[in-house]
């Protein structure tokens, strides 16, 4: 058969290209330009707002891998990350498996009310939790005294040992409503019959979960996963608003840390957006890398 | 019954009286007296656009934005235009005057990001000077006090691209207490310059005295610059002589040209700040609060004492009237005499006109106006010695009384003036763009040890010492490599007096 040229085979689907222009040009715009100018830029030596920039090649890169506190950023947000995903995986299931019950008069209630702070500013969820865990009056530490779980107040955010863990908690309460939706849009996926089906056959309870609605829900848990996991690596807003990553570096992760050397600090030097980009399109790539290795697990688990 | 007149104005007939005087404004031609209000601001020396417009402003605020707040509106009504006002703290002037540059929306008038060479401000064309919108600016400069305006500094090629309305004599660190508490402890500041020891005693006596309730001391330890603002000023008081501002000119001793981070009196001064955490004495949660919530939590009663800046007092007047708090010096290191502190030349608070504003002729009549004694009588009784008015005539008689005279006195005896580098060779200022701050700095190695994070303070500093003399280092090379002509020599002033003001004369001499 004879196969039409490729200029009369756009022609053809000139409709087609003309509907996806302007998504293409914004695309390019505001996604592709960005990602290739970051890569361009971290190839020079500059501040980001003069004219002088000198083109340096790998060096950014090569100072940013042989940097302690970039590693340590790192390493953070992999904490951070792994610290948070299963938790609110877990938790949003269990959750999810309660309120899908619709004999449950005051489910959606309960799901509004977690719900809430989903659609919550971030930045005002930041600000109202340092007055929430603050060792002086602060809410948090009044209710543990008064239950004489400790007898002085916590410095929740400013102690480099709970620092982590607490931002790691306002964040899994921030965003449990949105895993939690996932989790109920799983289950209702879940024909009636099932539930029938197991329920003649004698499944129930943790058996019926564990044996026939886990599997059931398992793809879409790997995408769930895949989501937060990405989410969980952008915590930015959060952690600036509550600690800007201190005391001393205790809660700093990537991307504080790109921020931080992509502007002016409060040493009071000059910005490096040179340096910074250099250590943005590593982490992008690393996230990149992590994205690959779920999409391959999923595509695995699904043919088992 | 005749019945009373009763003056009726409807609503067009107020727009079109407000239609009226604005064709007023805008012509310029009603004197400014017309508006009965706090100021007696003057006509323009010469006549002013009549197209109004809005100028936009930004700054550090504090007590600046209080009085720019009081007179901005009457201004702008005086001038017929509009004014647009952001008084933000400095974190956010960092990230916003950069990224408003890179855009081309920065403010008509505002002020550069710490740390930022003024040269490159220039050199890149971001700003403009203001010899063409401030009229006989000559005559204006000469009013102000020698070393305000200096080249390399706020003046380059001729011009002047920088105004300073407000002195530097100031420091960020004294001892600002609860007068309560500290007679309760049995200390009163004001007999003289307390020691580290009573410091740590009365901080031990008011936790004690607070039994839970309040504590001796309090910071804003997760504002990082805190720290270091603290251990700086006192290991100068403790006789670690050194300059101020920039990485080029803070920490570094001009007998020698070296960083002093490592030195017996930061030692001591870290020191004391660990040995009031470890006492019990400090606020719990100084990690977790910036200096502006450890300001706010002292009239509150929290805690006995502070290490602030005359910036408190006006917050404090304005928010807690009736609290009664004292200001005293910084302290001094046990058996040892205060040393003096020192500031470079130049005015503080530099207003830089952007490149790309119109708005030029009022902001020039507005800065020349602020320059005027009377202008800087009017500052100098709103802001105090939270900024202190660069004309100390004005200053006088603005008759300020009470902590913000009792500031300015204080700051009178203690600061000096130091000498400063790029006065020396403007090449300094190349350095200066160059530099990066090492990480961890020294504000970050003092928050570390205060946490337990960092161990041992005399290596740490001296590490730190290290990181900074190399990063001086690097940044000289660079700069040399682009042609600048300097050395790490232009940092060594071998006939620096540290007990007299280091003038022209004195640059003259080397």
């Amino acid at each position: 058969m004879h196969k039409k040229p490729l200029s009369k085979q756009i022609y053809d689907a000139r409709w087609c290209y003309l509907f996806v222009l302007p998504c293409s040009i914004l695309t390019g715009m505001f996604v592709i330009y960005p990602i290739g100018m970051s890569w361009y830029f971290s190839l020079l030596d500059w501040t980001g707002f003069t004219k002088e920039a000198k083109f340096i090649g790998l060096q950014n890169y090569y100072e940013a891998v042989s940097d302690k506190f970039f590693w340590d950023a790192f390493i953070r947000s992999f904490i951070f990350m792994f610290g948070t995903v299963p938790v609110k995986i877990v938790l949003g299931f269990i959750i999810a498996v309660f309120l899908n019950n619709q004999v449950l008069k005051l489910a959606p209630f309960f799901r509004t009310v977690i719900f809430m702070p989903v659609v919550t500013a971030i930045a005002i969820i930041g600000i109202v939790m340092t007055f929430v865990f603050s060792p002086f009056n602060g809410p948090a530490n009044k209710f543990l005294m008064s239950i004489n779980l400790t007898s002085a107040p916590i410095d929740f955010l400013g102690n480099p040992d709970t620092v982590l863990p607490t931002v790691m908690g306002v964040y899994v309460w921030k965003w449990l409503g949105i895993t939690m939706m996932y989790w109920l849009a799983a289950l209702q996926t879940v024909p009636q019959d099932v539930y029938d089906a197991a329920k003649i056959d004698g499944a129930e309870g943790f058996r019926l979960w564990i044996h026939i609605i886990l599997p059931i829900v398992l793809p879409f848990a790997i995408v769930i996963i895949l989501v937060e996991a990405v989410g969980a690596l952008n915590v930015f807003p959060l952690i600036e608003t509550m600690t800007a990553g201190g005391p001393f570096f205790s809660s700093e992760v990537m991307e504080v840390y790109i921020f931080r050397t992509a502007f002016v600090t409060d040493s009071g030097t000059m910005p490096r957006l040179g340096y910074a980009c250099a250590a943005g399109v590593f982490w992008g790539v690393a996230v990149l890398f992590i994205t690959v290795l779920q999409g391959l697990w999923m595509r695995r688990t699904r043919r088992i | 019954m005749k019945k009373k007149k009763e003056l009726k104005i409807s609503r067009r007939t107020v727009m079109k009286g407000a239609l009226a005087a604005g064709a007023m404004m805008s012509a310029g031609s009603i004197p400014s007296k017309l508006f009965a209000g706090e100021y007696n601001i003057p006509d323009p020396l010469k006549p002013l656009p009549t197209t109004g417009g809005n100028m936009r402003w930004i700054d550090s605020g504090d007590m600046k934005g209080v009085f720019w707040k009081k007179l901005f509106p009457e201004y702008a009504a005086s001038r017929g235009i509009t004014i647009e006002y952001d008084g933000l703290p400095w974190k956010e002037i960092n990230k916003i005057v950069p990224i408003a540059i890179r855009n081309g929306t920065v403010h008509d008038v505002f002020q550069l990001p710490l740390g930022m060479d003024p040269g490159v401000a220039v050199a890149e064309g971001w700003v403009q000077p203001w010899d063409d919108y401030i009229e006989n600016i000559d005559e204006w400069l000469a009013a102000f006090p020698s070393g305000v305006y200096l080249p390399g500094v706020n003046q380059f090629n001729g011009k002047t691209y920088g105004t300073c309305l407000t002195a530097n004599k100031r420091t960020g660190t004294c001892l600002l207490y609860s007068e309560k508490y500290m007679s309760e402890a049995g200390y009163d500041p004001q007999a003289g310059r307390m020691t580290y020891s009573e410091i740590r005693d009365a901080a031990k006596k008011i936790t004690k005295n607070g039994n839970g309730q309040y504590y001796g001391w309090i910071i804003g330890g997760n504002q990082v610059n805190r720290w270091e603002d603290v251990v700086h000023t006192f290991g100068q008081v403790g006789g670690a002589h050194s300059g101020r501002g920039g990485f080029t000119n803070r920490h570094i001793n001009f007998q020698n040209g070296k960083f002093q981070i490592a030195s017996d009196q930061y030692m001591e001064a870290v020191e004391l700040l660990l040995q009031l955490k470890s006492d019990g004495s400090a606020f719990p949660g100084v990690m977790s609060m910036n200096a502006p919530q450890a300001r706010a939590l002292m009239p509150q009663g929290a805690a006995g004492m502070i290490f602030q800046g005359p910036w408190c007092i006006g917050v404090w007047g304005r928010d807690a009237p009736d609290w009664k708090y004292g200001i005293a010096s910084e302290p001094v290191p046990d058996g040892k005499e205060a040393q003096p502190l020192y500031i470079a030349e130049g005015g503080s608070n530099t207003f830089w006109l952007s490149a790309n504003s119109t708005m030029g002729p009022f902001a020039g009549d507005l800065i020349r106006f602020m320059g005027t004694e009377q202008g800087q009588i009017y500052w100098a009784q709103t802001v105090g010695a939270a900024d202190p008015a660069v004309n100390p005539d004005a200053v006088a008689k603005a008759g300020l009384t009470g902590p913000s005279a009792q500031a300015l006195a204080m700051f009178a005896k203690n600061i000096l003036v130091g000498p400063n580098p790029i006065v020396r060779n403007k090449d300094v200022g190349v350095v200066a763009a160059k530099s990066r701050v090492p990480d961890p700095s020294l504000a970050l190695v003092i928050q570390g040890l205060y946490t337990g994070q960092l161990k041992g303070v005399e290596a740490q500093l001296k590490d730190c010492n290290q990181r900074y003399e190399d990063a001086l280092d690097k940044a000289v090379e660079e700069a040399r490599a682009d042609g600048a002509n300097v050395t790490r020599d232009d940092w060594v002033f071998p006939n620096w007096d540290v007990y007299s003001n280091y003038g022209a004369e004195k640059y003259q001499e080397l």
